[in-house]
């Protein structure tokens, strides 16, 4: 737990102290500060029908492109940076384990993903004079965001075992990402069952939906938990295959 | 203490490391010495678990490392060849995520990585950030950190590697100290290096092991006996050999494709000898050469590096 924790604090810092930690926080901003400005100003157009602001966020392109360009760039440098300097001979011979030192990398980029968050609930505080919040909704969006987040750093995670170059890691786990999104934009075009009963299973933005109206359906955490278990596995043994190259 | 059992590493279908057994006694400060590319960092990490070998075991305070690597793993103080550290960090944070790592208990970090800082003079840049240092402070910071957990068994691979001369210096004095308590396996390929620091070595050469012993074992060895190998055009009969042998004194000699080889204990004069009897008896001489032993072949390969090293510095 200790040694998880070592390189937990190492990474949530590194992203603190760089230049790169703060340019993603700045971006990040920017971009949900527009989406924000965006919904605004359709939700006070008398003319519109009312919609939940975070029922219209998660149907917009926003999330997806913060999903597929964003995370990769999040998770490129976990391993492939130690892997380019060398360092990662420095961790493998201390007592940890390839799953724990996988593992404290992967709680490190979470924490900051869920740090680059936390300043969005100041656009709830701000609306919430203006229209009735459902609280219980609310949270449950943000565990949407949260877990779908986990599931794509995951996949980032295990791209980053792959290759010592940081842009590659980053292309690697772009390309993964699309492929899982991949079911969400197809559902315009399957309409046959029982492939579409699949997809519903896969569709990551409608499920971002359903957290948004305050469902959270259990076989959507079996889901996401799974990926991720899944992932963080493949990247240890990843790791451990680096050894033997 | 330590004990290496055959180790054998191969990269596709290059052999790196080729059967290499030996063991380290406790206190015991070991050399392992070889030149470029010897395979020596590839040895090392095989010991240390970070590279697995293709066959072979290693044993370390009687804990084989691959089967049970967390508790070998804290028995070893690991300085790998190129010393990477989180740059962005301060030393002593740096020093205490290592310490975490180590699985030091809390109440023991700071007293663990005081001593470390103090033995490894290393206090004065503690509160500074490691991107600043200059090489030899970095390698001083990364020595302190493999000191952290006490580790009984210290391996450093070719620590003085890129250092100018001053900070060379102040490294090599530092191990000595390091070994004075610890077992301690320091690889390099500078001769002077291993004459200065260590009382065992060990040789390899082309993923081999060529020699294991002191360093006195090995000048007597190297200054012993000697094979010549001598040629004439002529087919010359056995008494002839005989006479030949007496004449040198000649402990051994046996006959091989033509050539004669003679073991001999003063080369220079055999030599002369020979040449003077092939005169005498009219005889061609077509070569008259000693036969290289790997020994003495790698220790002339690692002193003409130096040399080269050395002119290399100068311009």
């Amino acid at each position: 737990m200790n040694r998880i924790v070592a390189v937990l604090t190492r990474e949530l810092r590194t992203f603190l102290v760089s230049p790169m930690g703060w340019g993603i926080i700045i971006a990040f901003l920017l971009y949900t500060g527009f989406a924000f400005m965006l919904i605004i100003s359709v939700l006070i157009d008398p003319r519109a029908p009312f919609i939940n602001p975070f029922r219209f966020y998660s149907e917009s392109f926003f999330f997806w492109m913060f999903l597929l360009f964003a995370t990769p760039v999040l998770t490129m440098r976990l391993f492939s940076e130690e892997r380019k300097t060398g360092s990662i001979e420095m961790l493998l011979t201390t007592p940890i384990s390839e799953g724990e030192a996988v593992i404290g990398k992967f709680l490190g980029v979470l924490l900051f993903y869920i740090v680059l968050w936390l300043p969005t609930l100041v656009y709830i505080f701000l609306l919430k004079d203006k229209i009735d919040f459902d609280w219980g909704n609310i949270a449950s969006w943000y565990l949407g965001i949260i877990l779908i987040g986990a599931f794509y750093l995951s996949v980032g995670t295990f791209a980053s075992t792959l290759t010592r170059n940081q842009v590659i890691a980053a292309m690697y786990a772009f390309i993964m990402s699309f492929l899982l999104l991949l079911p969400s934009f197809l559902t315009f075009i399957v309409t046959g069952e029982p492939l579409k009963t699949v997809i519903s299973y896969l569709d990551v933005l409608s499920h971002l939906q359903e957290f948004s109206a305050g469902v959270v359906d259990s076989r959507r955490l079996v889901y996401y938990l799974s990926g991720i278990a899944f992932f963080l596995f493949t990247a240890a043994r990843s790791l451990e295959m680096v050894k033997w190259r | 203490m330590l004990e290496a059992r055959s180790l054998t590493r191969k990269y596709g279908d290059f052999t790196a490391v080729s059967d290499i057994s030996f063991s380290i006694n406790e206190g015991e400060i070991v050399g392992m010495l070889g030149p470029n590319g010897a395979g020596k960092t590839t040895t090392l990490r095989m010991l240390t678990g970070f590279l697995p070998p293709t066959s072979g075991t290693v044993r370390i305070a009687d804990i084989d490392i691959f089967e049970n690597p967390k508790e070998a793993k804290k028995q070893i103080g690991y300085l790998p060849e190129n010393v990477a550290l989180y740059p962005e960090m301060r030393v002593e944070e740096y020093l205490y995520m290592r310490a975490r790592l180590e699985g030091i208990r809390k109440s023991e970090r700071k007293k663990m990585i005081n001593s470390a800082i103090e033995e490894c003079l290393i206090e004065d840049v503690r509160h500074q950030i490691i991107r600043t240092l200059s090489k030899g402070y970095k390698q001083r910071v990364a020595l302190a950190a493999t000191l952290l957990h006490k580790p009984k068994v210290l391996i450093l691979d070719e620590p003085t590697v890129g250092l100018d001369p001053g900070q060379i210096i102040a490294i090599r004095k530092l191990i000595k100290e390091l070994g004075k308590e610890r077992t301690l396996i320091l690889s390099t390929h500078i001769l002077p290096e291993v004459e200065l620091i260590c009382k065992k070595v060990i040789i390899i050469d082309k993923g081999k092991k060529i020699a294991e012993g002191t360093l006195d074992d090995l000048a007597k060895q190297l200054k012993g006996e000697e094979t010549l190998i001598v040629q004439f055009k002529e087919k010359v009969k056995e008494e002839t050999i005989n006479e030949l042998s007496q004449a040198v004194k000649a402990k051994n000699v046996y006959l091989d494709n033509g050539t004669i080889k003679l073991l001999v204990k003063e080369q220079d004069k055999a030599r002369e000898t020979i040449f003077n009897f092939a005169v005498a008896k009219n005889l061609t001489l077509l070569e008259l050469s000693a036969e290289k032993k790997s020994l003495e072949d790698i220790f002339v390969r690692l002193t003409t590096q130096e040399n080269l090293e050395l002119e290399e510095e100068k311009q």
